[in-house]
């Protein structure tokens, strides 16, 4: 690092529902990736600003275009909004850490959803133009595996809203081959969830939001813990319904399609360092937080030999934190190739 | 040989990520990770597929016969039976089919009204949706099918969320014999950002084909390893054909119908791209982007009530015009169907 010029380290996570930062000063921020635009003349006055990002964006929705542009791990089909959307948060992010200090150096890794850097690597790349002077994207959960160290025989399982990304680290920047994506996650949890209820409660009213809120709190895979006792309207009077069943049904959905994902990435690692792997299973992302999902995946794994299924510490900068350690490792030579 | 110390692991890795950003910068796409392939039409499928979709991502091949992509990628498992294995959705690899028997003719038309629920598709910011274009198309259209004798079938006839695998599902359960999905554009291109493209099952080496495959694939429902299955089932090449001739009488007549109203539209002509919804139809099935919303005047047309029955009317001759030709060459078997 010269000695004239401040250079700040930045990791961040890029997430379908959540977006965080790490700094090398030490700062952390977390902002909902929601970004809506006031509707009209009214809107812009009661808002009072030109873009509404993270809660406030959600709450005031009613004002708002409201645009949650990385649905499914992907920004969407070329959308303009989409696009400028993802701006708005990146600098948003960025602004917080760096807290309007314009002399210092930003040098950003961004960890995004293996889709998104299958498919909007370069727009990515030309969105950050101009807010930060060097970019490395690398895929979240690699990011995650950077950051907790578990960079050999090991295997990430990160539980996003829009998608679950699989990952081995096999000791080399990882292929096409050591990754996996799935669209079932928090987001399809929700859907079914939301089906589920109004299936069996169809006289109860809700909203995909409070849903989502039902399911972070209650949700679990294997037996129950306690009973998922809601509040919820009905005929306009609020009351009490039971929905853990509904509740365990949606979150089991995932069970399958995430131990046959497991397995078939396993079945690929060279048979010397299966054992290894199986034992060293993560579990990131805040969707990883059903309870009961690391014991139920853990049984999948007994068949063949037995293994452990762990969560990463801390969730929802786990991401961000690994892409600040990569950040940090990167050298001189490194930002010299990815100046942005 | 994975090995050494943490710090020269950790910097293989960083090498490694650091070199797929160059890369993408000089605008150069990841290795590919099959090379050398006996049915390189299929293999450019899987290729496409692996750019395309979230749930597009190569699967360790589980299926018991040998298939092409497998050459390539030595540590790829070929463990468990596949047959019994596949899930109900997916029916059983099409046995290639003498074009003498297959289809006898057109009577059931499977029409599927893209998006749908949650998925909204493409919106412009005035709130037209593709979701409810798409269905208010998809209802004129099976209007007009019902009163000439055809036997519509609409994959969703309102509001509703549905996954690419139930739509495929639910047309090949009905026994149709032709699939048309119905979908809205979005196209960023400047001025030329209106256009009219039909689709057919096969794969693409257009990057903005793949695009949008991806995400109209989103909403597929299929695990990783379903999706390598379906690719690995479509050998059939006759079903691939005469999709071709029916994406080409479909477009031909949106084309003509459209520019009776607007001569600027522009003929983006027919193409091949692996959408889920075309991989896992049994029947001839095409998927039309019949107009576009990113084009403001195209949106205020498609408010319009006639403008909305002309396009109706143009996939309903392209149809009848489809099925004609295929009564024709199949002398015998058409007439007494009731097809005119
Ligand atoms: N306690 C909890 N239990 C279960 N699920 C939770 C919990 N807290 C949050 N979630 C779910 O986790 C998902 C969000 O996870 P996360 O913030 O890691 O996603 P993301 O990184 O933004 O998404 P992606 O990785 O797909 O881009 C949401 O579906 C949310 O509802
Ligand atoms: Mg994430
Ligand atoms: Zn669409």
């Amino acid at each position: 690092m010269s000695a004239k010029e401040k250079v700040l380290s930045v990791g961040i996570d890029l997430g379908t529902s959540q977006s965080a930062i790490s700094t090398s000063a030490g700062a952390h921020h977390v902002v909902d990736s929601y970004v809506g635009w006031p509707v009209d003349m009214v809107a812009r006055k009661v808002m009072k600003k030109p873009v509404v990002i993270g809660a406030e964006a959600l709450e005031n929705r009613t004002m708002l275009d409201l645009h949650r542009p990385l649905e499914q791990g992907l920004i969407k089909e070329g959308s303009e909004k989409d696009l400028a959307a993802v701006r708005e948060i990146l600098s948003h992010l960025i602004e917080l850490a760096t807290e309007g200090n314009r002399e210092t150096r930003t040098r950003a890794v961004v960890g995004v959803p293996a889709e998104t850097m299958r498919v909007n690597k370069q727009q990515l790349r030309q969105i950050m133009r101009g807010m930060v002077d060097s970019l490395i994207i690398v895929s979240e959960p690699f990011a995650v595996a950077y950051g907790i160290e578990a960079l050999l025989h090991t295997m990430i399982i990160d539980v996003g809203a829009g998608t679950t990304d699989f990952c081995v680290m096999k000791g080399r920047y990882p292929t096409e081959e050591d990754q996996r994506t799935l669209t079932k996650a928090g987001d399809s949890v929700d859907d079914l969830l939301a089906k589920l209820i109004d299936e069996r409660h169809p006289e109860v009213q809700f909203s995909i939001h409070m849903v989502r809120g039902w399911k972070e709190q209650y949700g679990f895979v294997g037996e129950p813990a306690k009973r998922a006792l809601v509040t919820a309207p009905v005929h306009g009077k609020a009351q009490k319904v039971d929905i853990t069943d509904a509740v365990r049904a949606a979150c089991e959905s995932l069970l399958a399609p995430f131990t046959e994902t497991m397995l078939d990435l396993l079945a690929a690692v060279e048979p010397e360092y299966q054992e290894k792997v199986r034992q060293n299973v993560m579990l990131s992302g805040r969707g990883s937080r059903i309870h009961g999902l690391a014991e139920e995946l853990e049984k999948a794994l007994v068949d063949l030999g037995g293994g452990k299924v762990r969560l990463v510490d801390d969730p929802v900068f786990a991401g961000a934190n690994g892409s600040l350690a990569i950040a940090l490792d990167a050298d001189e030579d490194d930002w010299e190739k990815v100046s942005a | 040989m994975p090995g050494g110390s943490s710090d020269s692991l950790k910097r293989r890795l960083l090498a490694g990520a650091v070199d797929d950003n160059v890369r993408a910068i000089r605008n150069q796409p990841r290795r590919r990770l099959y090379r050398r392939a006996p049915f390189p039409w299929l293999l450019a499928a899987a290729g496409a597929a692996l750019v395309a979709a979230a749930a597009l991502v190569v699967v360790a091949l589980r299926s018991g016969a040998p298939a092409p992509a497998e050459s390539g990628a030595a540590s790829v498992a070929t463990s468990a039976p596949a047959p019994e294995g596949l899930p109900a959705f997916v029916s059983a690899p099409p046995a290639r089919v003498s074009g003498r028997v297959f289809p006898l003719a057109v009577r059931r038309i499977a029409i599927d009204p893209g998006h749908g629920g949650g998925d909204q598709g493409t919106r412009t910011s005035s709130g037209l949706r593709e979701k409810d274009l798409t269905l208010d198309l998809a209802r004129r259209l099976a209007a007009r099918l019902a009163a000439a004798g055809f036997e519509p079938r609409l994959t969703r006839d309102s509001d509703q969320r549905m996954l690419l695998a139930d739509r495929a599902r639910f047309a090949n359960d009905a026994g149709a014999d032709l699939f048309v999905s119905i979908h809205l554009n979005w196209i960023e291109d400047g001025r030329a950002n209106r256009g009219i493209e039909t689709f057919y099952l096969g794969p693409s080496d257009d990057p903005e084909a793949t695009q949008l495959a991806s995400f109209e694939n989103r909403e597929s429902g299929y695990s990783l390893a379903d999706v390598r299955r379906l690719l690995d089932s479509i050998y059939a090449d006759l079903r691939q054909e005469q999709s071709r001739a029916f994406a080409l009488a479909v477009q031909k007549r949106l084309l003509a119908a459209v520019r009776a109203v607007a001569p600027e539209v522009r003929d983006r002509g027919i193409k091949s791209a692996p959408f889920l919804v075309l991989v896992a139809t049994d029947m001839p099935a095409v998927l039309a982007e019949v107009a576009c919303l990113s084009n403001d005047e195209e949106a205020r047309l498609l408010g319009r009530d006639d403008y909305r029955d002309r396009i109706a009317g143009a996939l309903f001759d392209g149809i009848a015009a489809y099925s004609r030709s295929v009564a024709q060459a199949e002398p015998g078997s058409g007439s007494d169907k009731g097809v005119r």
